[in-house]
C-alpha cells in the first residue's frame, strides 16, 4: 500500500501531544461515542482553540468520529473527547447510528446496495 | 446513548458500521476499498513490539507492508444512511480496537485466504463469542488453492446456517454480492420467522421473542434511489 493511500489532507496538522489536547482525559462519556457516530456542527468555530476549531471546521457536512481523528491526525480516543467536549458545548451535535434500528435499517441497506 | 431518539429521524443522517476481519495480509483493505467511494482511510494505533512478531508477512506473497492499524471506507447508501465498513487490525489478537470496532456493528464479513484457514478461527471465534451474525468470504487469490466450501466450512467449524461463498476482494460487484449476503443473513438473525420462508413449517416456540415490527417502514420518504456509484 502506497502512502498516499492513507491520509487525505486536510490541511490541519497538530503537533500537540494527543493527551494535552484532551488535558489527560481518556475515559468518561467520550468512551461511549461509537466510532461510526456522525457528527455535524451546529455553532460556529468563533472562539474555539484551534484542536476544537478544526473539529467544527470538519463538521459542516456530517462526518464520522473515525474520520475526524484521521483528518485532525490524532488516535481515535482523542477525536472522541474532543467531540464529546464539544457535543457538551453544543457546538457540534451527535446523530445515531443504526445499532439499534433492527431490520428495518437492515432492509434499507439491502434496497440501497443493491441498486448500487 | 443521548442522542439516539432525538425528533424527526428522516431528517437526520445515521450511519451504520459492517466489520471485515479476516488473517493478516487477506485483503480486508482491498475488500473495503473496492466499494468504498473514498480511499481506505487508516487510523493511528499504536503496535506493540510483540505484535510484531505474531505478524509473519513472509508467509504472504506479494504483500510488504503490515497493518498496524485499522482502514475503514464508507458507502453513502441513501441520502441520509452512511454504511462505514472497517477493518480489524491485522493482528490475532483482540485488544481495545477489536471492542471498538465490533461495538454497535449490524455484522461481519470475515474475509478467508484458502491456504491460510488457520488465521481466521480467531476472527470466526470472536464474532461467535459476541453474537454478532457474519458470513465467511473466501477470497480468490491468484495461484492459491481452491477448497470446496463445505470442505473450508468443516475445517472452520461453522455452523450450517451461516453463509460460506467465494469473493473477489478486487472486484466491487463480488464485494457488493458479499455485503448483500452479510445483509440476508443478519436479516434472518432479527426477524427468523419472516426472513426464512423456505424453512420448513414449524409452530413458532410459544416463548420466543414476537419481533418488533413498528419500526418498519420500507418505502419510507427519505429511502431515495442513491445516486449511481462511479
Amino acid at each position: 500500500m502506497s502512502d498516499d493511500n492513507a491520509l487525505q489532507d486536510s490541511g490541519h496538522e497538530s503537533f500537540v501531544r494527543p493527551y494535552i489536547i484532551t488535558a489527560g482525559r481518556t475515559v468518561g462519556q467520550a468512551g461511549d461515542i461509537p466510532i461510526e457516530t456522525l457528527v455535524v456542527a451546529r455553532l460556529s468555530n468563533e472562539g474555539l482553540n484551534p484542536d476544537y476549531a478544526a473539529v467544527v471546521d470538519l463538521c459542516t457536512t456530517p462526518l464520522s468520529v473515525a474520520e475526524i481523528a484521521v483528518h485532525i491526525h490524532q488516535p481515535i480516543g482523542v477525536a472522541r473527547v474532543l467531540v464529546a467536549d464539544l457535543t457538551a458545548s453544543s457546538h457540534v451535535e451527535q446523530h445515531g447510528t443504526a445499532a439499534s434500528e433492527g431490520a428495518a435499517i437492515v432492509r434499507r441497506l439491502l434496497d440501497g446496495i443493491r441498486s448500487l | 446513548m443521548a442522542f439516539a431518539h432525538s425528533e424527526a429521524p428522516a431528517q437526520r443522517p445515521i450511519s451504520a458500521k459492517i466489520v471485515v476481519s479476516g488473517g493478516f495480509g487477506v485483503g480486508k483493505t482491498t475488500l473495503v476499498g473496492s466499494v468504498s467511494e473514498i480511499k481506505p482511510l487508516r487510523t493511528e494505533a499504536a503496535m506493540t513490539s510483540a505484535g510484531l512478531a505474531v505478524d509473519d508477512a513472509s508467509k504472504v506473497s506479494a504483500k510488504t507492508t503490515t497493518t498496524v492499524a485499522m482502514d475503514f471506507g464508507k458507502l453513502t447508501v441513501d441520502t441520509g444512511l452512511m454504511l462505514y465498513l472497517f477493518g480489524t487490525p491485522g493482528q490475532d489478537r483482540f485488544g481495545f480496537m477489536w471492542e471498538d470496532i465490533v461495538k454497535g456493528a449490524l455484522g461481519a464479513i470475515v474475509l478467508a485466504d484458502t491456504r491460510r484457514l488457520d488465521d481466521c478461527y480467531a476472527a470466526v471465534d470472536f464474532f461467535e463469542s459476541r453474537g454478532l451474525p457474519f458470513v465467511v468470504a473466501c477470497n480468490h487469490f491468484d495461484g492459491g488453492t481452491l477448497h470446496d466450501l463445505e470442505e473450508i466450512r468443516s475445517a472452520l467449524d461453522v455452523p450450517a446456517d451461516i453463509p460460506i461463498f467465494m469473493t473477489d476482494a478486487r472486484e466491487p460487484r463480488k464485494v457488493r454480492d458479499a455485503l448483500l449476503e452479510l445483509l440476508e443473513h443478519i436479516l434472518t438473525k432479527i426477524e427468523p420467522a419472516t426472513a426464512m420462508a423456505s424453512a420448513p413449517p414449524s409452530p413458532p416456540p410459544p416463548s420466543s421473542v414476537a419481533p418488533s415490527e413498528p419500526s418498519f417502514q420500507p418505502w419510507r420518504a427519505d429511502n431515495v434511489v442513491p445516486t449511481p456509484s462511479p
